[in-house]
């Protein structure tokens, strides 16, 4: 996501309060090495937990009110990644629309179960279990579904509320790797706005895009954000002060070729 | 505690089979029967509200039973964040609360059925729309209120128990479905309201009562055969289908025994549970 031009700082501040509270709930940080790489493994550890032929989760897609299959582990799973359900569609709507896990059976039966859906992906499921990923501050950032139990007709309570437990888990995990995704950008949108407000743009804002660019720890991220923050909460002076620090910096490295250890 | 202890389901383990204790009625509390408590009653004009997606009015399921209903949307403009429409002919989102209505309507058939639709695309009115339906259900005098929903939301903590108290003083049950996730929720916790979690029994009118609330009564919820919207069935599984087993029984309850109040209809709800001995 790149924020627009109306980004405002108590965006950031927002996104940076949801985070925090989101590693105090875990009690630890997670590493945003590759969301992609998370996804996959949260849905694949799912599958094997509850002993599911099928699993897939949909995060949601706010731009376009849709829940957007990112990852799908099983028969027909090729097909579905990127695929996009309205939010008050069909059973995975019902879990994001009330934060509610459901389990259902019989669905190859059921005339209405998106039947045309799933034939287009070759795959049919008997027997789901949906529950929603809520963030530790109860947003509902998506829907996970098992397919299919292995051995059994359906999914049971037992089931339900254990996978209730993993999807909190999962859902703070996934909330955080995102989050952090976006603070990044947001962070480096944010500097550069802070740069052009000041009038003396184009060049401090490439040399702090570049010095920006190459962060890759967490910490590091957290920490400019942190102060980032701070700046901005401070008053005109001071974040005058900080932008004439961050150009003699910016010059001061222009000027010498090697790079800061 | 240890991990395996951690991840025991929170709520439903009340009523597996090992679990239920047997309880004693004693005293009077032991000449309260079914046959007593609802022998006879089809919940005839009892007004049942169910708070949910909506409710399919022409379902085959429900014979005609559904009444009216109002759809309650979000709007940041409005007074109040929401705007309340009328719903004549209702229709259902998603199918939950149409396999509610169709719960309640197997147990109570002749119980008129209102829709209040509180479920919607926009995620910022969500916990907004259920109050401002509880509220509805409160302001126009419905008697039985089916609620399959709640919110783990520690904010709304002050507005639900103020709700559910002025339901309580208004003599209107409140059957709620506890969270399926085992964490607290509102309004499903308050002992205003009678909350319900599901056993994997079959019979509709098979329940216990469990004597260590908050969660006092089980009742069917594991693979339920149930209406749903677009003129179909399916069978499901949740806490959110044993509250309506709960809210038929009550509607029963009502229409035989007009004169009982909250704490009343729940002390026979328990003297009639499958668990006590006589």
């Amino acid at each position: 996501m790149i924020p627009n031009d109306d980004f405002a700082e108590e965006k950031l501040a927002a996104q940076l309060r949801r985070l925090l509270v989101s590693i105090e709930a875990s009690r630890h940080a997670v590493l945003p090495a590759s969301n992609d790489a998370l996804l996959k493994s949260i849905v694949e550890t799912a599958a094997k937990i509850f002993g599911a032929a099928a699993a897939s989760l949909l995060l949601v897609n706010e731009e376009e009110e849709a829940l957007e299959f990112k990852v799908a582990f099983g028969p027909g799973d090729h097909d579905l990644v990127g695929t996009k359900f309205p939010y008050d569609k069909g059973i995975a709507g019902y879990v994001f629309m009330t934060g509610q896990p459901i389990a259902t059976s019989n669905v190859r039966e059921d005339k209405r179960f998106d039947q045309e859906f799933a034939k287009s992906t070759g795959y049919i499921p008997n027997s789901i279990l949906a529950t929603p990923l809520i963030s530790s501050d109860d947003r509902i950032i998506g829907v996970m579904e098992v397919l299919d139990k292995i051995d059994e007709a359906a999914f049971d309570m037992r089931d339900m509320e254990l996978m209730a437990l993993f999807a909190q888990q999962a859902a703070l995990a996934i909330d955080q790797s995102q989050q952090t995704e976006t603070i990044t950008e947001t962070l480096i949108h944010g500097l550069r706005r802070l740069a052009d407000e000041d009038g003396n743009s184009a060049e401090l804002s490439d040399a702090l895009k570049n010095s920006l660019g190459g962060i890759v720890s967490f910490a590091e991220i957290m920490e400019l954000a942190d102060l980032f923050h701070d700046i901005s909460q401070l008053g005109e002076a001071e974040r005058r002060a900080c932008l004439q620090v961050l150009r003699v910096f910016s010059e001061y490295r222009k000027s010498h070729s090697r790079r800061f250890r | 505690m240890t991990a395996e202890e951690s991840l025991r389901p929170a709520w439903s383990q009340h009523f597996t089979p090992d679990a239920i204790k047997e309880l004693s009625a004693a005293g009077p509390l032991a000449k309260i029967t079914p046959s007593w408590a609802w022998g006879g009653s089809t919940g005839k004009g009892i007004r049942v509200a169910v708070v949910d997606s909506g409710v399919e009015y022409d379902h085959p399921a429900l014979e005609g039973c559904v009444r009216g209903g109002v759809i309650i949307e979000y709007d940041s403009r409005a007074e109040n964040n929401y705007r309340v429409k009328a719903d004549p002919k209702p229709a259902d989102l998603s199918g939950h609360g149409t396999a509610c209505a169709g719960i309640i309507h197997s147990i109570a058939p002749e119980a008129e059925i209102y829709s209040v639709r509180v479920l919607g695309r926009n995620m910022a009115g969500r916990v907004i729309q259920f109050a401002a339906g509880l509220d509805w259900t409160i302001e126009n005098n419905m008697q039985v209120v089916n609620l399959s929903l709640s919110t783990a939301l520690e904010e709304f903590f002050g507005l639900f128990h103020d709700l559910t108290d002025q339901a309580y003083f208004k003599n209107i049950n409140l059957i709620s479905a506890v969270n399926n996730i085992p964490e607290p929720s509102y309004p499903s916790l308050f002992s205003s309201v009678i909350s319900v979690a599901a056993h994997d029994g079959q019979d509709p009118f098979t329940y216990y009562y469990n004597p260590t609330p908050p969660v006092e009564f089980g009742a069917p919820g594991i693979d339920v055969n149930v209406a749903w919207n677009r003129k179909q069935y399916l069978t499901c599984t949740g806490n959110s289908f044993a509250a309506p087993h709960i809210a038929g029984i009550t509607a029963l309850i009502r229409a035989k025994h007009p004169d009982l109040t909250p704490f009343q209809i729940k002390t026979v709800l328990m003297a009639c549970a499958s668990n006590p001995r006589r």
